[in-house]
């Protein structure tokens, strides 16, 4: 197993060193300054963290057991080999390398991943964010799944349902020292307080680099790891240092860019083209698979057209996305139609429809959906303007996060664009803290219920909204994820969306069948379908990222995973 | 003896200032923590991208944090941990606030020092000059340029002069760097761009407060009898005119020193990178991070009244007639 993870690694290198020019320098050394702006990390203490930005610090010291290059191939990390599936779904043999070891020498094991997951991230003194990723739903009890060590090496997780898409939660597993956090094991204080946890001193040769400094606000700095696992026989990592150094701003951080004073940075898109006429900078788009998007509100305190589907449809077809994307985001976005991002394996571009674009942008034959429904009034020249049913101006509330340049140019853009229909838009720019609680959260009024984003088809939030623009993560691997936003009883559905069809289609992902790819093929194309038609929200874009390096910088494979590689990177 | 008017008044505006911080203490302490945001919600977006339940998370983020228990549970735990030293766990920066503040405390002290000096010393410099010279060609421009510095946003000059001397002229680097030794050169030269954005705006202030102060003085009746004494026009100026202008000028630059304390060095430190404590504190606030909150305010009172005291007693130097009892 070493020597094929050695070949492995062998073999990525030459192909990546090899790569474009066949004559390109490798220089080991240097240092490496990625610039960030939008706040420091919370906590290195792995277990505790919510936010994207500490699981990237983190990320530096110790690798998961998976990842995936740019077109969502599988490349291993701590695995041994791939995770192993039972034919009936249930039971996941897990194989870990053998030459991965803590700081103090010690190897790390199937003991140290399944301590992690029983002692620590199952426990309840610990509260772990996501505790939901490893429990199943049995006879309406949310019980967790089993793990146990099978030797050295290996570990099984056993489940009582069937998940197809369990395995990807299980790629992204990380192990704790046990010989360390036994020490602190029931006090939350004392764990959360630990110097171990919080100095990332046991990392050993888990990850490309080892923890040097943090200075608050300010930089992280990471060091190479001459024993990591994955480098040790072809020097990899290539950099002495990686620095993430923070800015407070977007126009700082690309003056340091273009100063050379950092070596990469992302670009904001009106910048894009400036960046990428300097000599010095190469720029690379890549796109994600954050999308944006307008939700209606289908509950009580929403206008009650929104439940209708033809209505949520005249809408979504008087809503340009060409503007949208061009004139707004200057290109550096694609229109969205389905709840899965075009670069997931999952996408079927047949299986969607499109509105907003080409023929399904049409206001007139908007106006005409929205008459027929009795929701308009016919002016002399025959025209159409849209209104109340008793012909009283139709005036929706769009509530947005208030903050974002784009989300605000975005909300003004569809005011212009129903206001072409006769429609007054109020927008409300909310504080994310008060659009969570009192437009997103909902209880049945008069009752005791704790606020939650779906408390039933009978909750309604505290403030009344019609449509909301924001930002749903959409896995690109796992679509499926996506039902707590659709399905009747998802956690996330706070819009009050309901469809038996869709709720359907979302069971059969986790059902055996569904461990044959093409059967869950045309269950995810099934569902595009129907929900890129019913439009419980208006898909409206998918973002692309603009990417800065300096020239010198080599071994970049860009692509939507760009950093999977990224031990393999070098400078000119 | 002859001041020891002085020295109990000092002892008596010390005992208020422990009981305003106190009260400002408590204020803060019960703002933050009766406020609608919790320290959970920042996770929450990510949270809820993956489908986890909210109000679930949130109660299981207060509990670690002890933020589950009642207010006043909340408000004994700190002060009595406070009184034995210990200011609490930051949450949002995963350490001891002391720590925390004191690996950030200097990066925010040498700017606003720096700053105060440079803009004290050249305003009232060019304020006397503009004075003395009034309405010739050079106080014409003093007064045009000190309306510009004072109009200037900091955030808009700062960026401006990174763009001019960092990126265009590569003479100074685009962003603070705190691995620079404290008292080195280099690290001077790292404060240059910061401390001209942050301390413009103050240096045409106080050209124009100096300026003015300066001729209210120059047109009274000792001034014309020091003259009529055959006094040299240096001492006129320096020893009778300018030392009556120090005592607005010396109010006004203490409440400003209290004003940079108080987050005025803020936009300064985002522009440069500095991580000084208005960047710590703002960001706290941002994160309901409590702890952080309340002793930055704690730390920001007492220097504000410290500033106070000492205004009060430089008052007493530059005015012997001003008495306190």
């Amino acid at each position: 197993m070493k020597k094929s993870g050695i070949f492995i690694t062998l073999l990525m290198a030459l192909l990546t060193l090899t790569a474009g020019c066949a004559k390109v320098e490798v220089k080991k050394g240097g240092t490496f300054i990625q610039g960030v702006s939008g706040g420091d990390a919370e906590s290195l203490n792995r277990i505790l963290i919510s936010d994207a930005t500490s699981a990237s610090y983190y990320e530096h010291t110790v690798d998961s057991l998976a990842t995936y290059d740019n077109k969502f191939n599988i490349q291993l990390r701590c695995l041994a080999k791939d995770v192993e599936v039972s034919p009936d779904g249930l039971v996941y043999t897990i194989t870990i390398r053998d030459d991965l070891k803590w700081s103090d020498g010690s190897p790390a094991t199937a003991e140290d991943y399944v301590y992690t997951l029983k002692n620590l991230m199952f426990s309840d003194w610990l509260n772990y964010p996501y505790k939901g990723d490893w429990q199943e739903e049995i006879n309406g009890e949310k019980v967790f799944v089993t793990p146990e060590v099978v030797n050295a090496t290996t570990f099984k997780i056993t489940r009582q349902t069937v998940d197809p898409e369990f395995v990807y939660i299980i790629y992204d597993l990380f192990p704790y020292p046990k010989y360390i956090a036994t020490k602190y094991e029931g006090d939350v204080k004392s764990f959360t307080e630990a110097p171990e946890f919080n100095n990332l001193t046991y990392t050993g040769n888990l990850g490309p680099y080892r923890f040097k400094e943090w200075n608050r606000n300010d930089r992280y700095v990471v060091e190479k790891n001459p024993e990591y696992y994955l480098g040790k026989d072809i020097g990899a990592p290539y950099f002495d240092q990686y620095i993430v150094k923070l800015f407070g701003t977007p126009a700082t951080r690309q003056a340091a860019l273009e100063a050379g004073d950092i070596t990469y940075t992302g670009i904001e898109p009106e910048q894009a083209n400036r960046f990428r006429n300097m000599g010095n900078i190469k720029v690379y788009t890549i796109p994600s698979g954050g999308c944006t998007l307008l939700a209606f509100n289908q509950r009580a305190n929403g206008w009650e057209g929104l439940k209708k589907k033809s209505i949520r449809q005249a809408i979504a077809m008087s809503i340009n996305k060409e503007t949208i994307t061009q004139s707004i985001l200057l290109g550096f976005a694609e229109p969205a139609f389905s709840f899965i991002p075009s670069i997931s394996p999952w996408y079927d571009k047949e299986n969607t429809v499109k509105y907003g674009i080409g023929e399904l942008y049409d206001k007139r034959k908007a106006t005409e959906i929205f008459y027929q429904e009795g929701y308009g009034m016919k002016k002399e020249d025959g025209t159409i303007k849209v209104t109340k049913k008793d012909g009283d101006l139709l005036q929706l509330i769009l509530a947005t996060n208030q903050g974002s340049k784009v989300a605000e140019d975005i909300a003004f853009q569809v005011r212009r664009d129903l206001l072409t229909l006769g429609i007054e838009t109020q927008i409300k720019l909310v504080p994310w803290s008060m659009l969570l609680r009192q437009f997103m959260e909902n209880k049945v009024p008069g009752s005791d219920q704790e606020p939650r984003d779906n408390n039933g088809p009978e909750a309604v939030s505290q403030e009344a909204w019609d449509i909301m623009l924001l930002g749903f993560g959409s896995d690109v691997l796992a679509p499926s994820g996506s039902r707590v936003f659709y399905a009747t009883d998802g956690g996330l559905n706070f819009m009050g969306y309901a469809n038996p069809e869709v709720d359907n289609l979302f069971k059969q992902i986790k059902t055996k069948e569904a461990l044959d790819k093409e059967f869950r093929k045309q269950i995810y194309a099934k569902l595009s379908l129907l929900l890129s038609d019913d439009l419980p929200v208006d898909f409206l874009l998918y973002h692309r990222s603009n990417l800065g390096f300096q020239k010198n910088v080599g071994g970049i494979d860009p692509g939507p995973s760009i950093g999977y590689n990224y031990h393999l990177w070098y400078f000119e | 003896m002859g001041k020891s008017w002085l020295r109990d008044y000092i002892i008596k505006r010390l005992i208020y200032t422990v009981i305003i911080a106190w009260g400002i203490l408590t204020i803060t302490f019960i703002l933050v923590r009766v406020g609608p945001s919790s320290p959970a919600d920042k996770y929450l977006a990510n949270l809820a991208a993956r489908g986890q339940d909210i109000a679930q998370i949130r109660a299981a983020i207060e509990a670690r944090y002890g933020l589950d228990k009642p207010i006043y549970e909340q408000y004994v735990d700190y002060m009595g941990n406070l009184f034995q030293g210990n200011w609490g766990w930051s949450f949002s920066t995963s350490m001891p606030v002391t720590e925390l503040i004191k690996s950030h405390w200097i990066y925010s002290f040498q700017l606003i020092l720096l700053s105060s000096l440079f803009a004290a010393f050249l305003g009232i410099l060019i304020g006397i000059y503009s004075a003395v010279k009034q309405y010739t060609k050079t106080d014409y421009a003093f007064t045009f340029l000190s309306f510009i510095g004072i109009s200037i946003p900091n955030f808009w000059l700062g960026i401006m002069l990174i763009l001019a001397f960092s990126v265009k002229l590569g003479l100074f680097k685009t962003y603070y760097d705190t691995t620079l030794p404290l008292f080195s050169l280099d690290n001077l030269k790292a404060l240059v761009l910061p401390v001209i954005t942050l301390g413009t705006g103050m240096l045409a202030g106080y050209v124009r407060y100096t300026r003015s102060a300066m001729l209210d003085n120059l047109r009274k009746a000792f001034v014309t009898t020091a003259r009529a004494k055959g006094l040299p026009e240096r001492t006129v100026i320096g020893k009778h005119v300018f030392r009556n202008a120090m005592l607005p000028l010396v109010t006004i630059i203490m409440f400003d020193l209290g004003s940079i304390v108080f987050g005025g060095a803020y936009l300064t430190e985002i522009i440069f990178g500095i991580p000084g404590l208005g960047q710590i504190s703002f960001n706290a606030i941002f994160a309901n991070d409590y702890p952080v909150v309340v002793a930055v305010t704690l730390i920001g009172t007492f220097i504000v009244l410290l500033v106070n005291l000492m205004t009060d007693i430089t008052y007493t130097y530059l005015d012997p007639r001003i008495r306190y009892d």
